[in-house]
């Protein structure tokens, strides 16, 4: 108890220093496991991949086909960032941060550490606020690993040059670099709702891939409403009906009241959902 | 459960933490409390979504009453201002989605149903944008004075249009009336929809104010027009129009089979009245883009003049009966087995099927360069039997507002009536 009772009459200095603690702990559990660092190497291998394939099939009759942004990747590297962005986005990155928003309580409860975590002089807000920092960070280097990879080697093989937007004007590459970067911040922001709902299901369980199978779940549904045309009035505010947004960053003006939009929906489901973690975990009996 | 079935050693109830002091914030509340976070924060979050939209829709409560008339004649004298903004068009005609738009990208066929977003600039005289938004994907059409550009980048294809050479001259004098050289594949405006409306409202109609309405935050007088006829498919027409700057807000079409909600719909959903930035007219083909010169002839001063159904009687193959609302176009000598048979075959009839419109059509359609099949592929025979049903002496199509009936010899009758009397009409 010694600890707990330095905890009591700990200046706020001490407990700063013991969060950054915490926190500086928590990443190096999200970023030293190997299994994550397996999802972010498969996240960077989905731009080389399509980048190779399109490398390769530049010249023959199916060149130019396909999805939004891959016949266009050919001309102008960049687009690989998109391209890749795309195609991961309905289920790749769900899929990765689901498993690392539903491991991070759940994982714990099953390894038998939460309860050692429980000791140390933080309050458990402060714990969980701590954990979904260390899961949007793994959602950052998520996005960054298929941006940069994406940019590289979309730069080596095809070269990089004006930005053709959808609106058919050409902005120069350093704009074009400007709104990738709103692209890669909008994608990350994106993920905040599903990061939350992560959390909570995290809280509910000690089966950590009961916590991650459930958070894919709610990320699939959403998904499946999405394409009823029958449901189009909830529509706005499914968790993943805005993700495509992105799109917006390539249109002759950016559209800041649509943008917004979608990230307010996001900010609705963190509210929400971290609400709902909030009460779960500083409620909860821990006893594993 | 603890791994190795282990007996959990230590408990840590919320409760017992609380007391070594270091969760100073979870005395405050009683578990129940902490559950009712949650609820608010939902409660907050609704509120936040919904307020908004149900404030300040009392903008249009102290407007001055305005007749009827006075109205139109407002609509038609108005002086062209800048506008820009968000257009939203939904189609309930009740025609089977043949569309795709996760594959095929933005185009001017996702107009046939559904919801479609149009993003819209105008500088008030004779340059103006749309661009149709799709999910990664845009159609814009632009026009700039004589030219005008429709890009789609699903495609990457830019098409040009220039008006003929020999008619610039004419053009320049027009301009002041803004003539706009026509673009196949246009984009539906509520200015454009308001026009049409008022063509009709001058005929057998009965023109009529509502209540003024609110749309995209502005206040709005409304003109409501109802056929005085039952001879057609459109039960009534409402035009919302800015009580300020008597710019068409939004345009409603009901149909006599649907009384809960407009089978078209055309309106903005925000509105600016501020110049649009002159880059945005300033368009050029993208590097690497397909590009197609089109050079169109500026219409006959009679055509532009009256922007009538009877101007197109008289052209060669084309009859107009029925006046108004009741008005049935027939286009005689078409072969539509030739058109879906060559299109089935995988080429175009050597002189094209007669209508640019359908032309365009089927170039969409059909293979580009020959040798692949373009993706994904539309067999236009199927999609014809698909849209019409058969009937006797021909083949129908029906619509919440429009009818078209193609008899086996070669003729085609559309209007906006019911297919019986297409038929009768017909023979």
């Amino acid at each position: 108890m010694s600890l707990a009772e330095a905890g009591t009459v700990a200046p706020p200095a001490r407990r700063g220093v013991a969060t950054a603690r915490l926190l500086r702990s928590e990443l190096r559990l999200v970023f030293g496991r190997v299994r994550n660092i397996v999802l972010l190497a498969g996240l960077a291998a989905v731009p080389v991949l399509v980048g190779i394939v399109l490398f390769v099939t530049q010249d023959s009759p199916v060149a130019g086909q396909g999805p939004p942004f891959p016949d266009r990747v050919t001309g102008n590297g960049l687009f690989l960032v998109f391209a890749a962005l795309v195609s991961c986005l309905p289920f790749l990155l769900p899929l990765c941060v689901a498993i690392v928003s539903g491991d991070a309580v759940a994982g714990e409860a099953a390894a038998g550490t939460l309860r050692y975590l429980l000791v140390v002089p933080v309050p458990r807000t402060r714990l969980l606020l701590v954990k979904a920092g260390a899961v949007l960070a793994f959602a950052v280097a998520a996005v960054a690993a298929i941006a940069v990879t994406g940019l590289v080697v979309g730069a080596v093989l095809f070269g990089v040059g004006d930005v053709t937007l959808l609106s058919g004007d050409t902005v120069p590459l350093a704009e074009g670099i400007l709104r990738t970067l709103g692209v890669v911040g909008y994608v990350v922001l994106s993920l905040t709702g599903l990061v939350a709902v992560g959390l909570f299901l995290s809280t509910l369980t000690e089966v950590p891939v009961a916590a991650m199978a459930s958070t894919v779940v709610v990320a699939i549904v959403s998904g499946v409403l999405d394409a009823l045309p029958q449901l189009s009035a909830v529509h706005p505010w499914l968790l993943t009906h805005h993700w495509l947004d992105l799109g917006e960053f390539l249109r002759l003006q950016v559209d800041v009241p649509t943008v917004l939009g979608g990230l307010a929906v996001q900010g609705a489901w963190v509210a929400v959902f971290g609400a709902l973690a909030w009460s779960r975990f500083t409620t909860a009996d821990v006893s594993s | 459960m603890a791994p190795g079935g282990q007996v959990c050693v230590l408990s840590v109830v919320s409760g017992e933490v609380a007391h070594s002091g270091a969760m100073d914030t979870t005395r405050t509340f009683s578990p129940r409390a902490r559950w009712a976070v949650p609820a608010v924060a939902a409660a907050a979050v609704a509120a936040a979504f919904v307020v908004p939209a149900t404030l300040g829709a009392s903008a249009s409560d102290d407007l001055p009453s305005v007749s009827a008339d006075d109205l139109v004649d407002r609509m038609a004298n108005a002086d062209r201002v800048p506008v820009s903004g968000t257009v939203v068009y939904t189609a309930r005609l009740g025609l089977p989605d043949v569309t795709v738009p996760e594959l095929q990208g933005a185009g001017p066929l996702d107009l046939l149903g559904g919801s479609s977003t149009v993003r819209v600039w105008s500088d008030g005289e004779d340059s103006s944008r749309a661009a149709l938004l799709g999910e990664v994907s845009e159609y814009s059409v632009v026009r700039d004075g004589p030219e005008a550009w429709t890009y789609s980048s699903a495609d990457d294809e830019a098409v040009h249009y220039v008006v003929d050479p020999a008619d610039l001259e004419r053009y320049e004098e027009l301009s002041e009336e803004a003539a706009e050289p026509p673009v196949d594949g246009d984009l539906p405006t509520p200015s454009e929809a308001a026009e049409l409306a008022l063509a009709y409202a001058r005929t057998t109609t009965d023109v009529t104010t509502t209540e003024p309405v609110e749309v995209a935050g502005r206040a709005a007088y409304q003109l409501e027009m109802r056929p005085q006829t039952d001879g057609t498919l459109v039960d009534r027409v409402r035009v919302a129009v800015d009580a300020e700057t008597s710019v068409p807000l939004r345009a409603q079409v009901w149909g006599v089979g649907d009384d809960a909600a407009p089978a078209l719909e055309v309106g903005f959903t925000d509105v600016s009245f501020e110049m649009p930035d002159a880059s945005v007219f300033d368009f050029s083909a993208p590097a690497g883009a397909d590009v197609r010169e089109v050079e169109v002839p500026l219409p006959e001063p009679g055509a532009l003049e009256q922007k009538h159904p009877d101007a197109l009687d008289g052209a060669e193959g084309v009859t107009v009966s029925g006046t108004g609302w009741e008005t049935v176009v027939e286009l005689s000598d078409v072969d539509v087995d030739a058109i879906l048979g060559a299109a089935a075959e995988g080429r175009l009839p050597k002189d094209g099927t007669g209508s640019s419109g359908a032309d365009d059509l089927l170039d969409e359609l059909s293979p580009s360069d020959g040798e692949m099949p373009a993706l994904p592929e539309l067999d236009t025979r199927a999609l014809y039997e698909q849209l019409t049903t058969e009937v006797d002496g021909g083949r129908v199509l029906t619509s919440a507002l429009l009818s078209v009936l193609v008899t086996d010899d070669g003729r085609v009758l559309a209007g906006s009536v019911p297919p019986a009397t297409l038929e009768e009409l017909a023979g």
